[in-house]
């Protein structure tokens, strides 16, 4: 049996070349030193802005395995922790992914930590300060975490600013590194990399993306991500004309509403060639 | 406006606004017309090619963006059209500079680098445009700036010291033509520097509308009206129509005819003022006709699925976070039997149990008679919104009552029950629904705090939500803005201390929805410009304030 809905993936194992990331500001450091003093860290920004392939890039360059959970709202503890399974007429130990990264001194990554239950992200408190303890209620034990173990958590602020609930006894435990998205010229490099076209195609995308994102007090819920950009551009990449690509990767995903739909629409038109060349 | 044309523009509306960094409308304008904006709307001629409108719309919207168009600039290019258009000759091209960043490409050609390099602030090029020096016109497809359209969008804005005014907007609509009339005559003077108004035609149409939207800014007694609403609420009194399936009923129907009272917040004084407002419950009048049913309510049923669920300890599950001894004992057993032993061992906590309570109460105050932005009146949307809810908490197991209220004085805050928590959802409890007529004042701190007295002593869950439908803030005699909104803050604290979560949605024309989110704070608080989009923003709101109240009752 699987522990529920966690899931995990080692990354380092996989990956032989540095995940590609462009710095914009000091995170790289930030993030080096809080490791370096053991103190966990909340990434936060808008989705699709490149948190998950920061933390990435930085267990490469800090060369720790990484754990990635995926938080939801069903998310409980054992999920995190381990449970016992029944094998034949034995009970047996399973390991969560948290308490694998704490033996292993690994990088533990929460994504969208918000997502989950309340009661669930009380655990990693005493893993979170001074302490660096995963206290295994089931197994009456502590373990205390391996040199180079790390939490990072990450959510994301601006969903509604409704959901901006992360508690504050969670929150204080934390060092947090703000994310945006890259400035233009920064993001043009990412996308042409990224996708793979050439840096003039990529301009004209992530122009459209800084008008798209003007209108976040307009009414759209959520903008033009870095990362709708790159799936644009690689549906250019495949032989669309960047206006089919954008309506596709763009258009599509960011609104469900034909008004708002077809008002991306003609700005996409605005801003984008409907040839292949 | 001819209404096909008209959509033809409309789509631009995202670009637009996404140009000029704030909420821009684009609508088609009269034929033949150069293009121009009020602030809130771009209005271009839907007969030109896309290419000429994309144009228009692109200066326009510039600048509104570069701040061209404040209103101290259009202050001294109103009534001055040559002026007006040797500034626009000028400040257009420095505002698309300023905006080339943005611009899709085959717009930038429009600017001229050499013209747009001579000025660097608005302040700059308007010299520029007094000096005697020679300017050639601007281009054609540049439009025009119509400073007094802007003056009066600018100061109606601030006049009734909202965010776009939407109903105010329709209404210029209608009067956009009687406006147009009016302009032809340039020369006539019409005063537009003192705040809204003026002795212009103009001036007595803007008064007509801001005075027509709310009259509730003066802090007076709401006066007038007062006598022909007085006469609607007394039709209401004491109906026999709340027989419950409470057992004490006479001892109900007593307390009922004297009311109950609740204590009001003074702020001035810093004190409760004790058994300050009397509150009775009125039965509802079913309205005549069959009733529709809520047309929404199974899309929110999705959203609010997830919400107000207890964690179950469920047995005897086939994965589940611990091992359910009894059932692992007996699988043993069953399998040193030599039978073949159960599997599901394990103990799993889930959330099935339905554990919600929401008073839903419904502002029926004389205000929410207004037409919306659309053609329904916001009570229509509001009534429409809250039968959605009901259904949908309904159907998902939840229990769920509807209170509308309104008042007239403190002596009289009426609350008309809709559906009690232990009414069943019929066509009765549709028909009272529909037969509410929106009438008087609202006194909000009073009907929240009876509501949320009702949904603790009736709801019976430990989960509780209270949710406010209304336009605005509330006013009564003796209840103007300040105070009413420091009742209803303290009402919800009180409130909330108990661990009942609160939120507030306006729908449709919310011309007040800011003062709103000021009392309900603003994670607690959502304007919902159509009933469409309730379903996105209802999820996330509700389980916030459920959280909120969890994290309280702890």
């Amino acid at each position: 049996m699987k522990p529920r809905g966690a899931r995990l993936d080692d990354a380092t194992s996989a990956t032989r070349t540095r995940p590609y990331y462009v710095p914009v500001g000091n995170e790289e450091h930030v993030f080096q030193a809080a490791f370096r003093q053991g103190l966990s860290i909340v990434l936060k920004g808008p989705t699709g802005c490149g948190k998950t392939r920061f933390v990435e890039a930085m267990a490469y360059d800090l060369e720790r395995p990484l754990i990635t959970v995926a938080c939801h709202d069903d998310l409980t503890t054992a999920d995190l922790v381990g449970r016992f399974l029944l094998r034949g007429g034995e009970t047996e130990w399973v390991d969560g992914p948290l308490t694998r990264a704490v033996r292993e001194g690994a990088i533990c990554y929460l994504d969208e930590v918000v997502e989950a239950r309340q009661d669930t992200t009380v655990v990693i408190h005493p893993l979170a300060d001074h302490r660096r303890q995963l206290p295994i209620e089931r197994l009456g034990t502590t373990l205390e975490a391996a040199p180079g173990f790390c939490l990072v958590v990450s959510y994301n602020p601006g969903y509604q600013s409704v959901l901006k609930d992360l508690k504050d006894s969670t929150r204080q435990r934390m060092v947090a590194i703000e994310f945006g998205f890259p400035p233009a010229d920064v993001e043009e490099t990412i996308v042409a990399h990224e996708a793979g076209i050439d840096p003039k195609r990529a301009a004209d995308l992530v122009r459209l993306a800084q008008a798209i994102r003007r209108l976040e007090r307009a009414g759209l819920r959520e903008v033009a991500s870095t990362r709708t950009l790159i799936a644009a551009g690689r549906l250019m990449a495949e032989g669309l004309s960047p206006r089919e690509a954008a309506h596709a990767a763009i258009a599509g995903p960011l609104a469900d509403d034909a008004n708002v739909t077809s008002g991306l629409v003609a700005m996409i038109d605005a801003y984008l060639a409907d040839t292949t060349a | 406006m001819s209404s096909a044309a008209g959509e033809v523009p409309g789509r631009f509306g995202l670009l637009a606004s996404a140009l000029s960094g704030r909420a821009l409308e684009v609508v088609s304008g009269a034929p033949g017309e150069p293009a121009w904006t009020d602030g809130a709307r771009v209005f271009v001629d839907a007969n030109t090619s896309k290419c000429d409108q994309l144009e228009a719309l692109a200066v326009q919207a510039s600048l509104l963006a570069a701040g061209s168009l404040e209103p101290d600039i259009a202050r001294s290019l109103s009534r001055r059209p040559t002026l007006a258009r040797r500034y626009l000759a000028i400040e257009g091209h420095r505002a698309l500079a300023a905006n080339a960043e943005l611009l899709p490409l085959p717009l930038r050609s429009l600017v001229d680098w050499g013209v747009a390099a001579r000025g660097d602030s608005p302040a700059a090029s308007l010299a520029l445009a007094r000096s005697r020096e020679s300017i050639p016109d601007p281009p054609n497809r540049f439009g025009v700036i119509r400073a007094r359209h802007l003056l009066a969008s600018s100061e109606r804005r601030d006049g009734s010291a909202t965010a776009p005014d939407r109903v105010a907007r329709a209404r210029l609509d209608h009067a956009r033509v009687e406006l147009e009339l009016e302009e032809e005559d340039d020369g006539a003077a019409v005063d537009f520097s003192s705040p809204v108004g003026g002795s212009g035609a103009l001036g007595r149409l803007l008064q007509r509308m801001l005075t027509s939207v709310r009259s509730r800014d003066g802090g007076g007694p709401p006066g007038v009206g007062a006598a022909l609403q007085r006469t609607r609420a007394g039709t209401r009194r004491g109906s026999p129509a709340f027989s419950t399936a409470n057992a004490g009923a006479l001892e109900d129907a007593a307390a009922d005819a004297r009311g109950t009272r609740y204590p009001e917040w003074d702020v001035h004084r810093r004190h409760y003022r004790a058994d300050w407002c009397t509150v009775h419950e009125v039965g509802a009048r079913p309205g005549s006709g069959a009733p529709r049913r809520a047309t929404d309510a199974r899309r929110l049923r999705r959203s609010l699925a997830r919400l107000g669920t207890g964690l179950d300890s469920c047995h005897r599950q086939v994965q589940g976070d611990d091992i359910d001894i009894d059932a692992a004992i007996e699988a043993r057993v069953d399998a040193m039997a030599g039978s073949m032993p159960d599997e599901a061992v394990y103990i799993a906590s889930l959330r099935r149990r339905r554990d919600l309570a929401v008073m839903l109460l419904l502002d029926i105050s004389g205000s929410v008679a207004e037409p919306g932005a659309t053609t329904a009146t916001v009570h229509e949307q509001q009534r429409e919104a809250s039968a959605a809810l009901m259904v949908a908490l309904h159907d998902l197991g939840d229990r769920v009552a509807l209170y509308a209220f309104h008042s007239q004085g403190r002596s009289a805050v009426h609350l008309v029950p809709v559906k009690r928590f232990d009414d069943a959802l019929d066509d009765v409890v549709m028909r009272r629904l529909h037969g509410l007529v929106p009438g008087a004042y609202s006194r909000l701190g009073a009907a929240i705090r009876h509501g949320a007295a009702v949904l603790e002593e009736r709801g019976a869950t430990s989960r509780r939500l209270l949710v406010v439908l209304s336009d605005g803030l509330a006013y009564d005699h003796g209840y103007e803005r300040a105070y009413g909104a420091a009742d209803a803050r303290r009402a919800l604290a009180e409130a909330r201390r108990r661990g009942t979560a609160c939120l507030c949605l306006s729908l449709g024309a919310s011309t007040d929805a800011e003062s709103l989110r000021r009392v309900f704070g603003s994670a607690a608080h959502a304007a919902i410009p159509r009933l469409e989009e309730l379903r996105h923003e209802i999820g996330p709101l509700f389980r916030s304030a459920l959280r909120a109240a969890e994290v309280r009752r702890r």
